[in-house]
């Protein structure tokens, strides 16, 4: 746990449940998250996080359950005496405000001194590199531009709680792993809870403290990245989080924490989540970085033999895919620099005992 | 404290003054079409006899017919000639959309009779076409002058702007990028319009012939001043009813029907518009 | 390069920039003929030309003409101020909070379009001078104007709303602007444009109304019913006069636009170089 258990939760929902006509949004959400926390929302499109946010901002009242900030019930609380900050999906930027307008806008609402408001000003056009456009209209502006004025805003504010959904989804790979960096030493620096909204993977892993990863309206798990990644908690997180191969297969010999299976006739050894009994069907996944493809046979653990198919060039790394000999494929991935065999070849592919997750279908 | 819904607080005040200023005011002739009028005076004794005489007697539908008739060839009119004229000035017109807009409300600052007048002194039998004809020794041109030619021209230019105004402000609000997306996939310019640009645009151009049909069935001053001697309209009827003749019963009843063929143009309307292939997305926004 | 499509795309925007400009004619001339009769010292028979301002001089000293004006004015301005306050909260309203009474809503604001003038004139006299018994004025006149002029400018206002994004509101409220604040900084700034047309639209159909406020004024005098009134000895000069005049004003107003936004100082609306 990164926040100390005796001191109130920041933000906390309590059952928080968000219908729009049939459709559960969000459906009985419990969280709690800590004053210096980076917590972060991960999830497939439509899973809700935009309604969570929304809801946490007060622009959407839950159908049920209730919002608090630093203990207090801010649940019919509006949006506007919250104190939260939020960058909006779509910007939200005010078409007839120029860039320094927009930016300045949260401080003018608190009354901030003119003095003040310039110098948050620059020093929120220098984070973002937005020198220069300060007297341009939105709809004068690149995409990446727009969101960069968003965040802006949002950053400058300097408030309790600051809201981000997908902040960095329209810039180059360049300024988004610059943004991270900053997004998150801003964050520490000021000690406010940021909760973080994306559906790229990656950036809630280099981030947070926390993830929850959500699906259908409720979270499927919540916990420290290491654990979301390392530890899924059920099948989805483990396809959704990483790249995998998914394979399915019958459970054979369940031990106290391992357990043996057959898959298309090789005998394979996985760490036991618990509750799988023998004669389960079970999905694994095994992660595309725990494989090793090499010419021979060179680590004890799990083995299956093939031919390697192809060889998908990714930049640093590049994915092997094997086929077997009945024609499935597995997928490993590995440093595209030295790599021992060519395509067409006859591989051997091999992980260790300790390495996948198995969940009962 | 119970908090009043904001949709109430901010529709309410507008939808209970019309509900006053309108709709009371139209049951009361609703029920006076069922009253008699003796020497200028409504009497309650409830009766038929105002529908009666309207449905029977020939010079009352003689005077309908007339009116819907106009009304029909006018919205046409209109509809034609406003279609392009509104398209261009919503896709061409840049800048200067707004004062094109306004170049056409701005001839209302003028009264409907003095312009009516002006329209005479032009086409009328000493106006300055037929004048201009006299001075190349030609004769007049009869069909410009108290005939429902005359009429009708009348109508479109008291109206036309009415129906370019809504098709223009439908279009506003039309995304005319969809219009590349059909071309790209091979629609000609002519075959985009009509599956895309026409549907998307059907409602604020039926509320364009509503805004043109319905003034034009009720119309009075104009078929007085232009149509002739034989151009007697339902609305000139109808008014006479509350003037001249003081007959207000049968006038309520003559304001009942004519309000009976506005509902019949709204349920037309209601029956062509499908809210959901209309592309009215903004209504259901947060 | 044109291709045979620009130039037939060419064609067609020349055509209806003809169609257009014919149709300004065609509105205009009945205008101008006004302007010109009013120096005429004939209306009836004004061609060939004879030029006077006697009608100018006898508009001025005539208090009848400058009592209609003054009611035309308070009929116009009172009439589009109820409308466009009434249709703005209306649309906001109907907008910003969906509500299963919506459909009903925007019922009740458009009926007044499908109700003829004509009616709206002779029921509102029937219902006021035989159910409550009020002789005609000023505020019936008003009301009943401003009935039409509700629905015209909701469905204006409307028109240029349906695209507001009510969700740059939410952004304001987040960073703490309350509804009214909100309301001032970021709806007002994007949709005055359309609030000031429709004000100006409910303005002038109320202004020169003949038949809803010739049946709800009795005696009172409007331009429109001195107008309609004096038909019966040929209509005077004087009112081609007063007509010329508020022509002349409103070209001048137009002209002014015209400067502004070709300068680019206020641009109404228009987003884009
Ligand atoms: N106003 C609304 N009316 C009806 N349904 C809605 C509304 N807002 C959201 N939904 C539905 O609620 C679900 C969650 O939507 P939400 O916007 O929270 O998803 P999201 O996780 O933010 O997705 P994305 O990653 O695509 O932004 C979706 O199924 C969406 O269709
Ligand atoms: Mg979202």
């Amino acid at each position: 746990m990164t926040r100390a258990d005796d001191r109130p939760a920041s933000l906390s929902l309590q059952s928080v449940s968000k219908h729009f006509g049939p459709v559960r949004a969000v459906d009985g959400i419990d969280l709690a998250i800590g004053q210096d926390e980076f917590f972060s929302l991960l999830g497939p499109s439509g899973s809700g996080k935009t309604t969570m946010l929304r809801i946490i901002a007060g622009l959407e009242r839950p159908t049920t359950g209730r919002v608090l900030v630093r203990g207090q019930d801010v649940t019919t609380m509006p949006p506007y005496r919250r104190r939260i900050g939020m960058v909006f999906q779509n910007f939200l930027l005010f078409p007839h405000k120029t860039v320094a307008e927009n930016i300045v806008f949260p401080l003018r609402m608190q009354n901030v001194a003119r003095a003040e408001r310039d110098e948050r000003l620059l020093w929120a056009m220098k984070l973002l590199r937005l020198d220069g456009l300060a007297e341009r209209y939105p709809n004068e502006l690149s995409g990446g531009q727009q969101q960069r004025v968003s965040l802006a805003r949002g950053l400058i504010s300097r408030p309790a709680l600051l809201l981000l959904d997908e902040p960095l989804a329209n810039l180059d790979r360049e300024l988004r792993a610059e943004m991270e960096v900053e997004i998150r030493r801003y964050q520490k620096e000021l000690n406010i809870p940021f909760v973080y909204v994306t559906h790229n993977q990656e950036e809630a892993l280099t981030m947070s403290d926390r993830i929850a990863v959500m699906r259908n309206g409720v979270f499927e798990q919540i916990g420290p990245r290491n654990d979301v990644y390392r530890k899924p908690a059920t099948a989805f997180v483990a396809a959704f989080v990483g790249q995998s191969n998914q394979l399915t297969a019958r459970a054979e010999m369940v031990g106290p924490d391992s357990l043996t299976l057959t898959w298309r006739g090789h005998r394979l050894h996985l760490p036991h989540p618990g509750g799988i009994k023998a004669g389960d069907d079970v999905r694994f996944f095994i992660k595309y970085e725990d494989i090793e493809v090499t010419p021979e046979r060179t680590a004890p653990g799990n083995h299956v033999g093939g031919h390697l198919r192809d060889i998908i060039f990714k930049g640093q790394t590049a994915n092997y895919i094997v086929s077997l000999a009945d024609g499935s494929e597995i997928i490993a991935s590995a440093s595209s620099r030295d790599q021992k065999v060519t395509i067409g070849e006859a591989v051997s592919v091999t992980w260790p005992a300790s390495a996948g997750m198995c969940f009962k279908t | 404290m119970t908090r009043i819904p904001p949709l109430l607080l901010l529709a309410g005040p507008g939808v209970l003054f019309i509900l006053v200023t309108l709709l009371l005011p139209l049951l009361a002739i609703f029920m006076f079409s069922f009253w008699r009028t003796e020497s200028y005076e409504l009497y309650p004794d409830w009766n038929l006899d105002n529908y009666r005489v309207l449905f029977t007697e020939a010079a009352y539908r003689t005077f309908l017919l007339r009116s819907l008739i106009g009304a029909l060839v006018t919205s046409l009119l209109c509809l034609l000639y406003a279609w392009p004229v509104a398209y261009f000035i919503a896709r061409h017109g840049g800048r200067y959309r707004l004062l094109l807009v306004l170049l056409l409300a701005a001839p209302f600052f003028t009264g409907v009779i003095l312009r009516i007048a002006a329209l005479q002194g032009i086409f009328g039998p000493g106006g300055l076409i037929n004048m201009a004809l006299g001075i190349f020794g030609l004769p007049p041109i009869a069909a410009l002058m108290y005939t429902p030619l005359a009429a009708t021209i009348g109508h479109v230019y008291l109206f036309v702007p009415f129906m370019v105004t809504a098709i223009y402000l439908s279009l506003v609000n039309f995304n005319f990028d969809l219009l590349e997306t059909a071309k790209i996939n091979g629609a000609g310019p002519w075959r985009a319009f009509i599956e895309v640009t026409w549907p998307l645009n059907w409602i604020g151009t039926a509320i364009g012939l509503a805004l043109v049909f319905i003034p034009c069935l009720a119309s009075a001053v104009t078929p007085r001043f232009l149509g002739g001697p034989s151009a007697t309209s339902f609305g000139m009827s109808l008014g006479q009813q509350f003037g001249e003749t003081g007959t207000w019963a049968l006038g309520s009843a003559m304001g009942v029907v004519l309000f009976a063929f506005s509902l019949l143009v709204l349920a037309v309307m209601g029956f062509t518009v499908n809210l959901k292939r209309s592309g009215f997305t903004g209504m259901g926004a947060r | 390069m044109t291709s045979v499509g620009d130039r037939a795309e060419g064609w067609r925007r020349l055509a209806m920039s003809v169609l257009l400009g014919l149709l300004y004619v065609f509105l205009y001339a009945p205008i101008l003929f006004v302007i010109y009769a009013s120096f005429s010292e004939d209306i009836v028979w004004p061609f060939p030309p004879s030029f006077t301002t006697d009608a100018y001089a006898e508009l001025f000293d005539n208090s009848l003409y400058s009592d209609a004006l003054k009611n035309s004015l308070i009929i116009g301005l009172g009439s589009g101020i109820l409308s466009t306050l009434f249709a703005t909260a209306g649309v906001i309203g109907v907008l910003r909070f969906p509500s299963r009474r919506r459909a009903l809503i925007l019922i009740a604001f458009l009926a007044p379009l499908f109700v003829a003038e004509l009616l709206i004139g002779i029921s509102s006299l029937a219902f006021n001078a035989r159910l409550l018994g009020l002789p005609g004025n000023l505020f019936s006149a008003i009301a009943a104007n401003a009935v039409e002029g509700t629905a015209f400018a909701f469905l204006i206002v409307l028109a240029q709303l349906v695209r507001y994004d009510w969700q740059m509101d939410d952004a304001a409220m987040v960073f703490g602007a309350s509804p009214l604040r909100c309301f001032w900084e970021v709806t007002l700034p994007a949709i005055w444009p359309s609030l000031f047309g429709a004000f100006l639209i409910s303005f002038i159909l109320a202004f020169n109304n003949l038949e809803i406020s010739f049946y709800n004024l009795g005696a009172i005098p409007t331009l429109p019913s001195v107008a309609w009134g004096s038909l019966r000895f040929g209509l005077g000069p004087e009112l081609f006069a007063l007509a010329a005049l508020t022509n002349g004003l409103v070209f001048a107003v137009f002209a002014l636009m015209y400067v502004l936004m070709r300068t680019g100082i206020v641009k109404f609306g228009y987003r884009g170089v």
